[in-house]
């Protein structure tokens, strides 16, 4: 509906005479196109393969681990390399090496994404990606790598619809011919017909994850010790759950300040949202108009959308370090952390670590509250408290033998990093106002909320 | 499984598949099949068993199917008479009554790449076309590219082009996308797909329904697309508005490329698209995914070029995070090189700071240089934090500091002062041909602004056996030679010294003839000297002329969203290069550099370009007399008119390049000193009615093109571009005669 209708044969060769004539109008599309992809071992041996298009010999990826290793002695490795007339996108996952090639100059960021997509649809069926689940999945691994590309162009890479077709349980004999899921010929590509639960629920997690800007702490000592000068930034998502017969339509209602501009409401309690993105299923077209969220949600997991705050808050844990270094016998280190959250609000979880030289021996600790761990294959000091309350301080001391004979190599200044959690409560105060679900079947479904609030990436330097 | 050689796992494969038992047990079956692609992916040669695997794909079990079709296609190039055998099976399974299946042999039978499959694939790919399921169209769609490329450079089928562009209508998102794909490579000989109105507006309406591949595709083929009329453009614009927001960042930069192509001529527009995908962009900068990062930071680089100040208030997004691979820092710090304004000058320098005394020599090298960069405007802050730099005595610090110390004397001589009392003690941190260049170059010129200068340099004379790099020598050479001019008594004895050496013992002979040179030089009298070697010591029209290089946005607008950004300007050059004349051929005829390329003879070239100038209707006035300050200020003030790249082979001589222009009365402004990088030029010339043509000459580090940016007084194109082929012949012959 809505499609006006075509007409080119005719009018097609002429056009195009046309057009030749003209200057010309732009380079050639540059549009994606793979090569080959292959999976390569840390050492560079490729594990598995993939030639989609025919026009890039395979032996070609045996110039890759060299190029790279060359390149990254000259310090000047990147995740694109040339060999030739052959590009190299690559990205390393776990152990793993993934690896497009392609003569187009193509479009880097989606040749990236298309292998992080790779990659998760992969880590869906093994759960771990590495060189292990490759070589005992290998099977697997060539059906998947044939739905998701073809001719170098991604196909379906929807890891639930590839899931409805190609099954871990297809290695047992299977007699019966497998079908087509309807996914893969319907009109809404991300959710089958014929879905049906006893109980008909959604699920609804509006998480945050603070990040902490990095900034020198020699900059504003006197400002920088009560923490109010290194600002935090919020990235917020929404994560649906959703058990939920038939093809329901969804709508979710936010205190969205421009909403509440929009109706005239009282805007002192709603929140004003920046960067938000959308699952492909939201009708964007809808939160333009009028800052509806509608859809049609897959089913089971996906995130709905993700925002960012436009306002700086300051760090929710704040720490405090000195860490002095007395060469040839010992390292002292002090920190401290503070909770700068409402006192009703709990963080969990809390570990925050502390790096300490590679060649530190003999640990002792001391701490205020919880315990303090030494994992010297990291060289860090982990200190975990379960529980801790916003408004509280705690201390946590520890001392470390230094050899006498230093080592040769310098090492790097290491950050601080913390890991919390802070249950039912939002940076933001961004709240769940309502979600309707209308399924013409008019059954009863009820929606869950929960607010949690986490650790981004939380680092602070160490002077 | 006991160890096997491939010869024996061959046999044993064979057999087993063979074996009437195995074939019977459909388990067992597929067990051995599974044996023979796992050799095969371990890169043991399985084409002997080719027979077997072909009578093996008459199976009911899918899977094992897909094993089969996935050896065939792997080997049918080397056994193409054995793979025609298993083409009644693959015809047969196109015909299945399960579209899984049917789509399965009609995607493996279009992969085969071997010759004379063609005859067999047509016709299962035209009822392909038309099968009620879309997975099977999908398949035959891209067949249909697939069976093309397989015929090499023969006709394009007009009636399968004509049905690819009616099934653009089709119901299924990826059929349509899968229609463009295949369509671009079937006619890339005439153009690619035509984008007409009709199919522009219907793939609009269609953007919301595909995934983000989709999304990302259509966006680039709409480039091909020029609305008719200026409320067509905005009205497209306005529907693609929400994917300037959208969540996969591929789609976003797609997006914003389409923005700008098609608002080249409102330059608001594009302003307010880069305002737009600024979120977007800066979410990317901080990905979880580091190449999808780098990929970012790249093009956050490119519109830094065009608007310097776009991202100045998001500086911290771009300061180092400690665990961050190597490529995702420096591109930071050439963010922050770029970004840096008044407001944020002070934050900035600082977190450089802590940069330069980072344990990787490479990323602390990229640091100070950075802070050298930033020095050309806030020249006194960074001069000092470099000085501090010094007193670390670290030897990859000092040679990098000390070579950002001469090349910003030449830009910035207010800060000579500073560096000159900061150089003393520095010599015993140096030992890199570079580093120690550098400190004889600012010693010869300013050292009679440093006391000791004289008994550093003789320290170094003294050395000279023992110095391994002539151009360490050459540099030495001139700078006593300068510093004798302003210091005689000092240096005279250790002057003879060093000559002498030079032209009885020294081997390296560029080293000897400066020798030669310099001490015949002398015989002529100490006014001769001075005449020929007191140049200048700095030149900072040059340097205020470089920060203002700012260039517009339709200049790299074509280019974002592909590989050019991501491997940077100068780098994709190179590769481009290597990538041979066939591609270059293929890629470049419409484009202005090909008629600069183009041979010259060089000994006709001096009548040449006379009987340009004279032939066209451009008349260059001789002997134009214009200041750098007034150079600057009309500089600054126009547009560039024209520009273009011409190619160009290793380092510019600046004096025959001056010598050569003043022939056709273009004058010199300002020049780089030779081997600078970049290298830079600036000229001027007026023509008989008084309009003036001001130029700049940029050669990047890779030395590979020459850009030419032209600006004109008036415009007028007839007089610009005789003026440009006037500029391009003494380029080119420059280009042709060099030593």
């Amino acid at each position: 509906a809505g499609v006006r209708p075509l007409s080119f044969p005719q009018g097609r060769r002429r056009k195009r005479r046309r057009r030749r004539r003209r200057p010309a109008p732009g380079p050639p599309a540059a549009t994606m196109s793979a090569s080959a992809v292959f999976i390569l071992d840390v050492k560079g041996k490729p594990l598995i393969s993939r030639n989609y298009k025919g026009d890039v010999a395979m032996s070609e990826i045996e110039h890759f681990m060299p190029l790279l290793m060359q390149r990254e002695e000259e310090g000047a490795l990147t995740p694109l390399l040339s060999h030739g007339r052959v590009h190299f996108l690559w990205i390393k996952y776990s152990n793993l090496y993934l690896v497009a090639t392609t003569l187009k100059n193509a479009n880097a960021s989606l040749v990236y994404s298309f292998l992080y997509k790779t990659v998760e649809v992969f880590s869906e069926y093994f759960k771990e990606l590495e060189e292990e689940s490759i070589r005992d999945n290998f099977v697997i691994v060539y059906e998947l790598l044939d739905e998701l590309m073809d001719f170098g162009f991604p196909q379906t890479t929807d890891s639930k619809i590839l899931q409805e077709y190609i099954t871990q349980q297809g290695n047992k004999l299977e007699t019966g011919k497998s079908r087509v899921p309807p996914t893969v010929t319907n009109a809404v590509s991300w959710r089958s017909e014929g879905i049906k639960y006893k109980k008909n629920e959604v699920f609804i997690d509006v998480i945050e994850s603070v990040n902490l800007l990095p900034s020198c702490p020699c900059v504003h000592p006197q400002v920088n010790a009560n923490g109010s000068v290194l600002l935090s930034e919020i990235v917020g998502t929404i994560k649906l759950k959703v058990f939920l017969s038939g093809m329901p339509e969804l709508r979710l209602g936010l205190n969205d300040r421009v909403l509440f501009e929009l109706t005239g409401r009282n805007k002192n309690k709603s929140v004003e949202l920046e960067d938000v993105k959308f699952h492909q299923c939201v009708r964007l077209s809808r939160f333009d108009n009028d800052r509806t969220i509608s859809f049609i949600p897959p089913d089971g997991d996906f995130e709905l959308m993700s925002y960012r705050l436009s306002t700086q808050v300051k760090p929710l844990i704040w720490i405090e370090s000195v860490i002095e270094k007395f060469s040839h016998s010992r390292v002292e280190i002090m920190v401290k952390a503070k909770g700068q959250f409402k006192k009703q609000s709990v963080a969990n979880g809390v570990e925050i670590s502390v790096p300490v030289p590679s060649d530190a021996d003999s640990p002792r600790f001391k701490t205020s509250v919880g315990s303090a761990k030494y994992v010297p294959e990291k060289n860090i000091v982990i200190w975990s408290i379960k529980s801790f309350p916003g408004g509280k301080e705690y201390l946590m001391r520890a001392h470390f033998g230094l050899p006498s004979v230093e080592k040769e190599e310098e090492e790097g200044r290491p950050p601080i990093g913390v890991k919390f959690e802070i249950p039912y409560f939002t940076v933001s105060g961004i709240q769940v106002r309502y979600m309707k679900i209308i399924e013409k079947s008019g059954y009863q479904a009820l929606p869950w909320v929960r607010y949690i609030t986490q650790s981004g990436d939380y680092q602070l330097r160490t002077s | 499984m006991p160890y096997l050689g491939s010869e024996d796992a061959v046999k044993e494969l064979k057999k087993a598949l063979c074996n009437p038992h195995v074939q019977a047990d459909r388990l067992r079956y597929r067990n051995v099949i599974q044996r023979v692609i796992r050799h095969m992916t371990q890169g043991v040669d399985m084409s002997g068993v080719f027979m077997e695997m072909v009578k093996a794909s008459a199976t009911v079990d899918i899977v094992q199917k897909k094993l089969v079709y996935l050896y065939m296609c792997t080997y049918a190039p080397l056994k193409p008479d054995l793979a025609l055998l298993a083409i009644n099976t693959l015809c047969k399974d196109c015909s299945d009554p399960n579209p899984m299946v049917r789509g399965l042999a009609l995607r493996s039978m279009c992969s085969l790449r071997m010759p004379g499959v063609q005859e067999y694939i047509q016709q299962p790919i035209l009822n392909g076309l038309r099968d009620k399921a879309s997975y099977v169209r999908r398949v035959a769609v891209l067949g249909c590219a697939k069976m093309h490329n397989l015929h090499g450079d023969s006709e394009v089928d007009g009636a399968l082009v004509n049905e690819l562009y009616s099934l653009l209508r089709d119901q299924d998102p990826i059929v349509v996308v899968n229609c463009l794909r295949s369509l671009e490579e079937i006619l890339k000989q005439e153009g690619g797909v035509v984008i007409n109105k009709p199919i522009a507006h219907h793939l609009l309406n269609r953007m919301s329904k595909l995934d983000q591949w989709g999304q990302a595709e259509v966006l680039n083929f709409l480039l091909r697309y020029q609305p008719r009329s200026e409320e067509e453009l905005f009205d497209i614009l306005n529907l693609l508005d929400s994917f300037l927001k959208s969540s996969s960042p591929s789609v976003v930069m797609g997006a914003a490329k389409l923005f700008l192509i098609l608002a080249k001529k409102f330059p608001h527009v594009q302003t307010d698209v880069l305002m737009q995908v600024k979120g977007p962009l800066l979410a990317a900068c901080s990905s979880e995914s580091r190449e999808l990062c780098f990929a970012a930071l790249c093009h956050v680089r490119q519109i830094l070029h065009s608007l310097p100040g776009h991202f100045s208030s998001h500086y911290k997004k771009f300061f180092c995070s400690y665990s961050e691979p190597h490529y995702i820092k420096l591109q930071k710090v050439e963010v922050l090189c770029e970004l840096v304004n008044d407001e944020n000058v002070q934050q900035v320098l600082e977190e450089l700071r802590g940069y330069c005394t980072d344990v990787s020599a490479d990323f602390a090298q990229a640091a100070i240089l950075a802070i050298g960069g930033i020095a050309r405007t806030y020249t006194d802050q960074c001069v000092q934090i470099l000085t501090e730099l010094l007193e670390l005595r670290q030897e990859h610090i000092t040679t990098v500091v000390v070579q950002t110390f001469r090349d910003l004397v030449w830009l910035c001589p207010q800060c000579t002062e500073a560096v000159c009392q900061a150089l003393p003690g520095c010599e015993e941190n140096i030992q890199d041909s570079e580093g120690k260049q550098a400190l004889i170059w600012l010693l010869g010129v300013h050292g009679e602004r440093i006391p000791n200068a004289p008994y550093v340099l003789e320290d170094f004379v003294e050395n000279v056996k023992s110095e391994t790099f002539p151009a360490v020598k050459m540099e030495l050479l001139t700078a006593l030679l300068r510093l004798f001019l302003s210091r005689p008594a000092e240096c005279q004895d250790m002057l003879g010294r060093l000559l002498h050496y030079c032209i009885e013992e020294e081997k390296d002979m560029a080293v000897r003839d400066r020798g030669l040179f310099y001490y015949r030089l002398l015989l002529a009298g100490i006014d001769e000297v001075k005449r020929i070697l007191c140049s200048p010591k700095s030149d900072p029209s040059l340097g205020l002329l470089e920060d203002q290089a700012e260039r517009p946005v339709n200049s790299w607008a074509l280019d974002f969203n592909t590989l050019v950004p991501v491997y940077g300007k100068a780098r994709w050059a190179t590769i481009s290069k290597c990538q041979g004349a066939e591609r270059r051929g293929l890629e470049l005829p419409n484009t202005a550099s090909l008629a600069a390329s183009g041979p010259l003879i060089p000994e006709e070239d001096k009548e040449r370009v006379q009987e340009l100038s004279d032939s066209g209707a451009l008349m260059l006035v001789p002997n134009l007399q214009l200041t750098a300050e007034y150079f600057e200020k009309t500089w600054l003030s126009l547009q560039v008119a024209h520009q273009q790249v011409v190619p160009w082979q290793g380092a510019v001589h600046p004096d025959t390049l001056q010598m050569a222009l003043q022939v056709v009365n273009i004058q010199t402004i300002a020049v780089s000193r030779a081997g600078a990088q970049p290298w830079k030029a600036y000229l001027s010339a007026q023509d008989d009615t008084g309009c003036l043509f001001l130029t700049e000459l940029l050669l990047e580090p890779e030395n590979l093109e020459m850009q030419i940016s032209v600006k004109q007084s008036e415009a007028r194109t007839e007089t610009l571009s005789s003026f440009i082929s006037v500029l391009e012949t003494v380029i080119g012959t420059i280009g042709d005669i060099k030593p």
